[in-house]
């Protein structure tokens, strides 16, 4: 009797226990174990409702405007039936230890349940412009100045289906934020006073960057520049003795001379004293220099002594931006498109035969044919030459200047009090165990 | 001594039944919790895959827009961030709710969404993507079912309350609330059939718009309209706070044969156009003329029509020796194909094929059917596919087959 006894103190022991343990150990109800993720619901509601910026809109509405009340039907009408909200509208405060401060709150519901999730969205004002703010190239050092060709007294060749001009006018809304002093050079005389070394506009002459958007083409000014000697080499009659020149000045004033596309200096252009003359392809006041040109220009970059011979391109076909250049395509905001044609990429020997450094490869190299780079020879004076085939695509150009000098962008903050606001919508879900 | 004996015998009994009895119980307990984690798991993966599925666009990203098979699942419009989701993947994927639909003259299956008559949107089986295929690349074959679906969060119904002059009843409702004071824009055309034998049907556009009352109704009349003499198609976006959804109507004159369009390719973006009669059969089949517009909606909620070059007008003929026509659209901006037809000046319609599958917010269901399953969980987000707002809910199942217990 007695081990009968033990066994039901035993038994009542272990029932205890298990009574004890069945207590502590509640199993979550159904909803617990398989919720909908109401975080997620909610931050998808949010984005759903700013797709068109409404919400942006609304939430910097005047508390008794009747798009309140549009957002609220939105919002009812986008959840489901079972599911309550809570929409509360934060002021970004800035300057005290309060970071938010309440500023609107809509719900359809007293309350949200025994469970709630919430998610945060921060939207800015459309009111309000948030700037980015370039830094001036040459702010820390000398130059700044970009001179963009525009010359009235000039043709351009393989820029087909533009114009010069209107070339010159995308640069100049692109580029002249990141310079200190931006310059359209209108007419050859203007050109020929910059390489004289004087300023047009008082802006600083060394350092520059000279853009040409004349493509294979280069203005040529009248009169010294286009004389014996100087510009024009009468033994071979050819104007190759201008791109020599022209080579000198950019080493003479460290600027960088930039061409958009094409066979950099194979032409000259001046419409007034090249009249009576055409291009090869009937095209007046122009005259081929041919492969001389860049040859030519290359001596007088570095400072080596003139001498008639023909430069190489070559055709690498189908080539890509490089990585750098993709970069700062997001960086800038520049997305042209990632892979070009190239027909007149410059050969990578002249990197040794004229002490020139590659500071940027806007394409990538194939073979020993560069498409399109930054050059900078060893002592003074760059090249940009995008050897890509018509029509040129001007903002390959300026990515090409950015990539190089890359200025910074000092961006707004979006948290500066009055510009944004921050949203949170909590849900809950009625219903269910 | 027997006394003892016995005592000892009924005591081990009882304690040993007693431990048997407890030992139940425990494990009981014990599995229920463990079923219980396996289900907080399901939910858990459940959430993850619909993540999974809609912020990625698969690889490759644009393989809503061409012919192969991805090779990463993703539903994402490589065009955007966030929930934001490609109308042509979309348009890709096997319409587990429709009935295939099968074109002897081409010999294949179709996958069919079809919003009634003449509102279809027909793709070859051998260019969806089926459920095994998805399955395979999301990493869930054998070991989970699942069951996507996703409908538009705005609900445009539009009956006709006068036929003559017409006046059409809109009414647009949410998820769970009408849309009230909700902005209208809709585009009205009307199928001009006029013409001798042969000719080819025309059509006229009118646009307009309209505000919704407190309980998301709105009257659109078109006092000039006789409903009952001409056929039209109404398409209809409202829009409020962000929210759009998009709703149509339509009337025929005649519907014994119509054009029925199946997409053909995705990477040409061709489009056959088919006889009725060859696809659904019917009675007292004809030749019919048709005329075919592709149409854009623009940002303003207006439509701006497209060149669709050869092909655009034609007719067609049912029966063997009588092939199907072709068109091709031009762009995968997401559109409306329009194409009227007719057989005699009396005798017209108009059907609509949507180019992305938001342009007439059609819906999507792909996967199987969690019916008979033990334990089934539901994850829900919100998304924008090309502008119109739907609603994304995976349901999720495990193959394991454990039990529910408790």
């Amino acid at each position: 009797m007695m081990r009968t006894i033990e066994v039901l103190l035993v038994i009542i022991t272990i029932t205890a226990a298990f009574l004890i343990s069945s207590l502590f150990a509640i199993l979550p109800s159904p909803r617990q174990v398989s919720p909908i993720n109401l975080r997620r619901l909610a931050l998808t509601t949010l984005q759903a409702l700013d797709m068109d910026y409404d919400l942006s809109t609304t939430v910097f509405k005047a508390s008794n405007d009747p798009a309140w009340g549009q957002l609220q039907i939105a919002l009812s009408a986008c959840l489901p039936p079972n599911i309550v909200y809570n929409l509360t509208i934060y002021d970004v405060l800035s300057g005290g230890t309060q970071l938010y401060s309440v500023t609107k709150s809509i719900s359809n519901a007293e309350n949200l349940g025994v469970g709630s999730d919430s998610s945060s969205y921060l939207v800015a004002s459309s009111n309000v412009t948030f700037n980015v703010t370039p830094e001036k190239i040459g702010e820390h050092g000398g130059g700044g100045t970009l001179y963009i060709l525009n010359c009235s007294d000039a043709n351009g060749w393989w820029i087909t289906g533009y114009t010069a001009q209107k070339l010159a006018e995308d640069l100049y809304n692109l580029l002249s934020p990141y310079f200190q002093s931006t310059i359209m050079v209108q007419n050859t005389a203007e050109l020929g006073q910059i390489l004289n070394g004087t300023s047009l506009h008082g802006e600083t002459l060394q350092n520059a960057v000279v853009i040409n958007t004349y493509g294979e083409t280069v203005p040529i000014p009248a009169g010294y520049y286009s004389s014996s000697g100087v510009g024009y080499d009468t033994s071979r009659n050819s104007y190759a003795l201008y791109d020599y020149t022209l080579g000198k000045r950019v080493r003479q004033y460290n600027w960088t001379w930039a061409s958009i596309v094409g066979w950099p200096l194979y032409y000259v252009s001046n419409t007034v004293t090249l009249s009576s003359s055409q291009n090869g392809w009937g095209i007046n006041g122009m005259v081929m220099v041919s492969s001389p040109g860049l040859q030519a220009f290359l001596q007088g970059l570095d400072n080596q002594p003139y001498s008639y011979g023909n430069s190489q391109t070559g055709s690498p076909g189908v080539v890509y931006l490089s990585s750098v250049a993709q970069y700062y395509c997001n960086y800038y905001g520049i997305y042209p498109s990632p892979y070009q044609t190239s027909t007149r990429a410059l050969s990578s020997s002249i990197t040794s035969t004229y002490h020139l450094n590659v500071t940027t490869y806007i394409f990538d190299q194939v073979s020993g044919w560069i498409p399109g780079a930054v050059y900078r020879n060893a002592v003074s004076g760059g090249l940009l030459a995008l050897g890509l085939t018509r029509t040129p695509d001007i903002r390959l150009t300026a990515l090409g200047l950015l990539c190089d000098y890359r200025p910074r962008l000092y961006r707004s903050e979006y948290t500066v009090a009055g510009t944004s606001k921050l949203v949170v919508l909590q849900l809950g879900q009625l219903g269910g165990a | 001594m027997a006394g003892s004996t016995i005592d000892h015998l009924v005591s081990v009994t009882v304690f040993l039944a007693a431990i048997l009895l407890f030992i139940s119980l425990f494990n009981q307990t014990i599995q229920t919790a463990i079923t219980y984690q396996r289900h907080r798991y399901l939910a858990t993966k459940c959430s993850d895959l619909l993540d999974n599925m809609l912020l990625n666009p698969g690889n490759p990203i644009e393989w809503g827009k061409g012919n192969t098979t991805p090779t990463s699942f993703g539903l994402q419009d490589p065009e955007f961030t966030q929930y934001r989701l490609s109308p042509f993947s979309l348009m890709r994927l096997n319409y587990s709710a429709g009935q295939p639909v099968f074109y002897s003259k081409t010999g294949q299956y179709y996958s069919n969404i079809t919003m009634g008559f003449g509102k279809s949107l027909l793709v070859p089986f051998n260019e969806v993507i089926n459920y095994s295929t998805a399955a395979k690349l999301l990493g869930t074959n054998g070991t989970y079912g699942f069951g996507l679906t996703i409908t538009p969060i705005i609900t445009v119904s539009i009956s006709e309350a006068q036929s003559n002059p017409l006046q059409l009843a809109v009414t647009v409702m949410g998820a769970g609330f009408p849309l009230a004071n909700a902005n209208i824009s809709y585009c009205f055309l009307t199928v001009k059939a006029t013409g001798g034998e042969g000719a080819y049907p025309s059509y006229t556009v009118d646009y307009g718009t309209n505000v919704t009352d407190d309980q998301g109704s709105a009257i659109l009349s078109f006092p000039s309209f006789d409903g009952t003499q001409e056929s039209y198609v109404l398409i209809v976006y409202a829009h409020l706070s962000g929210l759009v959804g998009v709703g149509y109507h339509d009337h025929v004159r005649y519907d014994a044969s119509y054009v029925v369009p199946f997409i053909d390719d995705f990477d040409s973006r061709r489009v056959l156009i088919a006889h009725s009669w060859d696809v659904h059969g019917g009675d007292n089949p004809a030749e019919i003329s048709y005329n075919a517009t592709f149409v854009l909606l623009t940002e303003d909620f207006t439509l701006r029509e497209m060149p669709l070059g050869t092909g655009a007008v034609g007719k067609i003929n049912y029966g063997l020796g009588k092939p199907y026509n072709n068109i091709t659209i031009s762009t995968y901006n997401p559109g409306l194909l329009v194409i009227t037809y007719r057989k005699s000046a009396q005798e017209s319609g108009v059907v609509l094929m949507p180019w992305g599958i938001s342009s007439m917010a059609f819906p999507i269901s792909f996967g199987t059917d969690p019916i008979q399953r033990e334990w089934v969980t539901t994850d829900v987000r919100q998304v924008i596919v090309s502008g119109i707002a739907y609603q994304a809910k995976l349901a999720l199942w495990s193959l394991e087959g454990y039990q529910v217990m408790g």
